[in-house]
């Protein structure tokens, strides 16, 4: 039951279910993950999808699902999939459809909403032990509209809302910690750029009940600031400078996925984008960078100990 | 004098591009230009969500008098087309309301004479040479095409050029401030022959507006009105290969079959034949070259788009 059929990169999929003609940017890394994502969860899904760049998926009369689409607010996509899961369950109960025609109701939203709107819709469902998944792109910055800060956005980015000398000053809200602290069934980091990961979780998700929770980093090329065709690149950084620890928690209990053996400075990670060119040019930002550097250095400190 | 000297006469400047080239920011210059050399001036862009590679638009109005008219413009003078490959979608409306007289600008690798025996209404046509095939650099679009507008306008110095450029990039790196101006200057120079091509229209139109020609619809139930949509993956109608620059090319010879980038491919568009060997459905591949840098044995290559004719696999 626990055995996973994904080994290598040989087992993915290399016939995909999502339709091409999107209207994602080229190189768009959310759209990398979901790719692999609904490759797995097959066909029998419907996605409740908040406001956000992914709204763009699904524009009338074009969609490039196979199933069910549902658009909610911003806040409310948690809500949405408490809705359409009782009127699956009823019409279960009623036997109007059979267990065969049952569907996985999903949540698809970016960061802007999961961090931040949405946040108290998703803690009441998971208070509720809702049935769902919950997908969370996270390109750490309202992607849409032009890249302005989220509750996402690192330490010392350069934002459209955010043009500083030492760029946002807050700190990356660390929403695995909150999801995970309602105890769900399931919540993990992932990365478009780590698909054999990604996949095993996935699938560790679907064979479980009541709230499952993923966070898939989302490297932005057009927010970012980086050549569409780095994002893998950019991705594979991001989790070997140690700046995106992939884990999972199951009922509580915290494990990382995929450690980085040693780790990069995460200059390698920073120098790649623009949205950090600021902390390079004219001349270093040394404190900035520093405080980057530190904050990742004590995460692993206090989980390697 | 010329004509354009008119008083009450009226530069209308439509921009044609894709998100990523600058076309914004080119209209700002241009107009930014325009206010230097004492026009009143409105520069206004139109897109829908941001997205790198979708078609954009932008307009500059300019005139020695107060401007009435807003919104798109319809019958513009001058029509700057950033990204050639924008002309044959009709939804990019880059032909919308060309005229005989409208001066059209396209940045491109083919002749004037080729673009005007390829679409009837194109009579004025003028050709920006490309300069650059780097995509790092596809930014700098914006200057050059400001550069070729100012030149083509007839009524702004290339220190109005200059000025407006440097005041677009304030607080930006030297570097990028340079290369904007020296793209900017190039493109105006080499637009010499053609200065004052355009000629500015009149301005009465936006006083005297024509009603609009809509058709009023009945109101509907809402199971007319708002449809459902069942059938599933419509999305392929989209051709997102319009949006390409470069195109992927796979080498079947140094190809080890591994699917690596069919995996990575963010569009979902790479699928591997019977012999393992990648398919690109260049239908709707964006272009974004992922493969290009994943691919282990760097079998797969970028190759500039248009294909020119004779030379397509």
């Amino acid at each position: 039951m626990n055995e996973t059929h994904f080994h290598s990169i040989k087992d993915l999929s290399t016939h995909h279910l999502l339709g091409a003609g999107t209207a994602m940017c080229a190189g768009c890394g959310g759209l990398e993950a979901l790719q692999v994502i609904y490759d797995i969860l097959g066909e029998k899904t419907v996605f409740i999808n908040a406001a956000g760049c992914m709204t763009l998926l699904s524009v009338y009369p074009y969609t490039p699902f196979r199933g069910s689409w549902l658009y909610t607010a911003m806040a409310s996509a948690p809500a949405g999939a408490q809705g359409v899961r009782d009127a699956l369950d009823i019409l279960l109960e009623k036997q109007l459809i059979g267990t065969d025609e049952d569907l996985q109701t999903v949540v698809l939203t970016g960061d802007g909403s999961a961090y931040g709107m949405g946040l108290s819709a998703t803690s009441a469902a998971i208070e509720r032990g809702l049935d769902f998944l919950y997908i969370c792109y996270d390109n750490e910055g309202y992607g849409n509209t032009g890249h302005q800060s989220s509750g996402a956005t690192p330490h010392g980015a350069r934002t459209a809302t955010c043009r500083t000398v030492h760029g946002f000053s807050g700190d990356k809200k660390d929403l695995f910690a909150i999801w995970a602290a309602h105890r769900p069934a399931y919540v993990a980091t992932v990365a478009g750029a780590e698909p054999v990961d990604l996949a095993r979780k996935v699938e560790k998700a679907c064979r479980l009940k009541g709230p499952r929770l993923l966070i898939a980093l989302a490297p932005c090329p057009t927010g970012w600031g980086y050549d569409p065709q780095e994002t893998v690149q950019v991705g594979k950084l991001a989790v070997a400078c140690g700046l995106w620890p992939l884990k999972e928690a199951v009922q509580g209990k915290i494990v990382h996925t995929k450690p980085p053996g040693k780790r990069l400075p995460v200059e390698t990670y920073l120098k790649t984008q623009d949205r950090f060119a600021h902390l390079f040019e004219p001349q270093r930002d040394e404190q900035t960078l520093h405080e980057i550097q530190e904050r990742v250095d004590i995460y692993w400190r206090e989980w390697e100990e | 004098m010329p004509k354009h000297h008119r008083s009450n006469a009226l530069f209308r400047i439509r921009f044609h591009g894709r998100g990523g080239q600058g076309v914004k920011t080119a209209s700002r210059i241009l107009g930014q230009a325009f206010f230097l050399a004492g026009y009143e001036v409105q520069d206004a862009p139109r897109y829908g969500a941001e997205r790198r590679g979708a078609t954009i638009f932008a307009y500059v109005r300019a005139s020695h008098d107060s401007i009435y008219e807003r919104g798109i413009i319809r019958r513009p003078d001058l029509v700057v087309v950033a990204d050639e490959t924008l002309v044959e979608i009709p939804a990019a409306g880059v032909l919308q309301g060309v005229t005989k007289t409208t001066v059209v600008l396209i940045h491109s690798k083919l002749t004037a004479e080729d673009w005007i025996k390829r679409y009837t209404p194109l009579e004025k046509v003028v050709i920006l040479h490309p300069v650059k095939t780097r995509r790092q650099e596809l930014h700098l679009d914006s200057a050059a095409c400001a550069g070729a507008a100012a030149c083509l306008a007839g009524v702004i110095t290339r220190d109005h050029l200059q000025r407006a450029i440097e005041e677009e990039f304030v607080g930006q790196k030297g570097s990028l401030v340079q290369a904007n101006l020296t793209q900017a200057l190039d493109a105006y120079n080499q637009m010499a022959l053609d200065s004052g091509l355009v000629i500015a229209g009149s301005g009465d139109q936006g006083t005297t507006p024509a009603s609009p020609d809509w058709i009023d619809l009945p109101f509907e139930a809402a199971d007319i009105s708002a449809p459902t949509i069942h059938a599933a993956l419509t999305s392929t109608q989209v051709t997102t290969g319009l949006w390409r620059t470069l195109r992927p090319v796979v080498d079947e010879n140094i190809c080890r079959r591994c699917g690596l980038c069919s995996s990575y491919c963010p569009e979902g568009v790479i699928s591997l034949d019977d012999q393992g060997i990648p398919v690109i459905d260049y239908v709707h591949c964006k272009g974004c070259l992922v493969c290009v840098v994943e691919c282990p044995a760097h079998a797969i290559h970028a190759h500039p788009e248009p294909v020119p004719e004779g030379e397509q696999t």
